[in-house]
């Protein structure tokens, strides 16, 4: 039995959507819709229902800053902001789309989907540990995985990896000591 | 003299109703962290009113250990070490969708025989992560003897893994653009480079006919038993829509009646090049959960059997930069892990590292379900149905 997904059938898929949303970006096969925060539950009550993405894979988020404490800043300045990215597919063709937006990094906020689909709850509840974004008519937003009294959103760019700090990762040198290429570019 | 008691002639009692409601307060009863059901370090806080069970709040984090955080700052071949770590029951079949996401970053080409040994692998972990799960789901139903005859089995199927890769459950056996070559295989030169140890696929055909052996075994010891059949036919049963409406993937979904296996939908295992079934259950119970395992284990060992009698020759590796840098981009890539669905979605911005990696991972989908699964069953069937989840808690916290 073959069951290899038909090139067509995904080309039709990205088809119907690209007559529904105008923002769509096909890149590395990766299928992303970029939406307003303001249409976050109503387009995926709609993807639901109308497109057959039923099956809630997993929600996310991307802190983007040019200011890091850890790894390297983005190559270009970027406009500090909160993408939230949401990942949806369909449960027998297998074809996959994220969907994203943007919030403000001033009081990140956004509707919860928790009543369109119940497996966004602990996905919801770990970026809201994680990044500190609020999810409003999310019915238990706590934290997930940190300990109660945990202050502060360890996956924020301006968090810093305390024992980094203490001492410099010893990793380090299999970037720099490569040879030929003289690569100095590792020491972030 | 006479001392029995014969209720006709006690009318206070016979009289009496029975059928008095008496009122009890849930008792919280608190499972784990310390467990040995809850496959590490699960804490279950459940709220029972005698035997049933109202309420279930799973409690996370024992063992988070930060990995979407330390990716950031870790190199992409250095996060392969990583990602090894998430489910460590079948360790190499995390690298491939980190691996195969770089590499649509990177536009790599990977050269055939390094895909097929990939997938041959990763069918291995398949397979040792299913025995676990037959010996350890026999065990919490109670049945002792499974458990030894599983270890066996697995090993000798970690065995081979180790004779390729040189570890039994941390392979970091995969490159970006390859896999490197194999540690059984002797000396290797710049000029000749070997890949898979002497001996190898006669090995794995001794080994795939044991492996069928053993899972028949399974089939009449487990699925014979009567106290097995009843413990969990028509237990825990989770709806198509339910599944799909939480995320939950793998066996598990497939048990739900749902033929989804991204088996088929991967472009970077030559998957669609051998003949298998995907094995799908009716009603979504225990017993389904723990049938398509059994089968799939059968499948699996059909697939390497044909992925070693159509071994191709060629290169193990592509030609890669010394010092890997990933082009600025997005990559979502997942595969079937044993547990399900398992995704990296890699966010770069041209460095040496990812800007962002989040990790998608299967057993965390799988037992957020639990609190509503749980609801109103009795307590007896807890242990059963957390078992049929098959989750790695290591797999569920990163």
């Amino acid at each position: 039995m073959r069951n290899k997904l038909n090139q067509s059938d995904s080309q039709s898929f990205i088809d119907s959507l690209s007559s529904k949303f105008t923002n769509i970006v096909n890149e590395f096969d990766t299928l992303k819709i970029n939406i307003e925060p303001s249409q976050w539950t109503e387009t995926m009550a709609e993807l639901k229902n109308e497109f057959g993405l039923t099956y809630f894979s997993w929600l996310s988020a991307i802190d983007w800053e040019n200011e890091v404490a850890v790894g390297d800043p983005p190559k270009e300045p970027v406009s500090p902001h909160f993408e939230i990215i949401c990942c949806l597919s369909e449960s027998i063709e297998g074809n996959l789309v994220l969907v994203s937006t943007k919030v403000e990094k001033e009081n990140p906020s956004i509707d919860s989907l928790v009543s369109i689909y119940a497996g966004s709850n602990w996905h919801e509840r770990e970026a809201y540990e994680m990044f500190g974004i609020d999810f409003a008519n999310h019915p238990n937003l706590t934290k997930i995985y940190l300990p109660d009294g945990y202050e502060g959103n360890p996956m924020l760019k301006s968090f810093e990896l305390i024992s980094r700090e203490v001492k410099p990762w010893p990793g380090d040198v299999d970037v720099e000591g490569m040879p030929e290429e003289g690569n100095k570019e590792g020491e972030s | 003299m006479d001392t029995t008691i014969n209720p006709n002639n006690m009318p206070h009692i016979s009289e009496a109703s029975v059928s008095v409601e008496i009122e009890t307060e849930d008792m919280t009863l608190n499972i784990g962290p310390q467990h040995p059901s809850t496959h590490g370090v699960l804490r279950l806080v459940a709220k029972v009113d005698g035997e049933k069970i109202s309420s279930v709040e799973p409690v996370l984090g024992y063992m988070h250990r930060g990995y979407e955080k330390l990716a950031e700052v870790r190199t992409y071949p250095q996060i392969t070490t990583l990602v090894n770590r998430i489910d460590w029951v079948s360790g190499f079949a995390n690298e491939i969708p980190f691996i195969a996401a770089t590499e649509k970053l990177m536009e790599i080409d990977v050269p055939e025989r390094a895909q097929h040994i990939r997938l041959i692998l990763t069918e291995m972990a398949r397979i040792a992560s299913h025995f676990v799960f037959n010996g350890a789901y026999a065990l919490e139903i109670g049945a002792l003897t499974p458990i030894f005859l599983a270890m066996e089995d697995r090993e000798r199927v970690l065995d081979l893994i180790e004779s390729v890769t040189g570890g039994r459950f941390h392979p970091n056996f995969n490159r970006i653009g390859g896999v490197k070559p194999a540690a059984g295989a002797g000396p290797t030169t710049k000029k000749d480079i070997q890949d898979l140890p002497a001996g190898f696929y006669e090995e794995t055909k001794i080994v795939m006919e044991k492996v069928l052996e053993g899972v028949d075994r399974f089939e009449n010891l487990v699925g014979g038993n009567e106290v097995f059949r009843v413990r969990t036919k028509n237990v825990g049963i989770i709806t198509k829509e339910m599944a799909e409406d939480y995320g939950v993937s793998g066996p598990i979904l497939r048990a739900s009646g749902v033929k989804f296996d991204l088996r088929s939908h991967t472009d970077f295992l030559p998957y669609d090049k051998f003949d298998f079934e995907i094995p799908v259950g009716e009603n979504g119970d225990c017993y389904d959960r723990w049938y398509v395992r059994l089968v799939e284990m059968r499948e699996s060992a059909k697939i390497i059997l044909q992925a070693i009698d159509s071994m191709p020759s060629g290169p193990l590796q592509t030609k890669v930069p010394k010092v890997i840098k990933v082009p600025k981009g997005q990559s979502y890539v997942r595969t079937e892990n044993p547990k399900g669905e398992m995704g990296f979605h890699v966010i770069s911005e041209g460095g040496l590292g990812p800007y962002r990696l989040k990790i998608r991972t299967p057993s965390f989908s799988n037992i957020s379900i639990l609190p509503e699964l749980l609801e109103g069953q009795l307590l007896p069937d807890l242990i059963a149905i957390m078992g049929s989840l098959d989750f790695v808690l290591g797999d569920v916290d990163r």
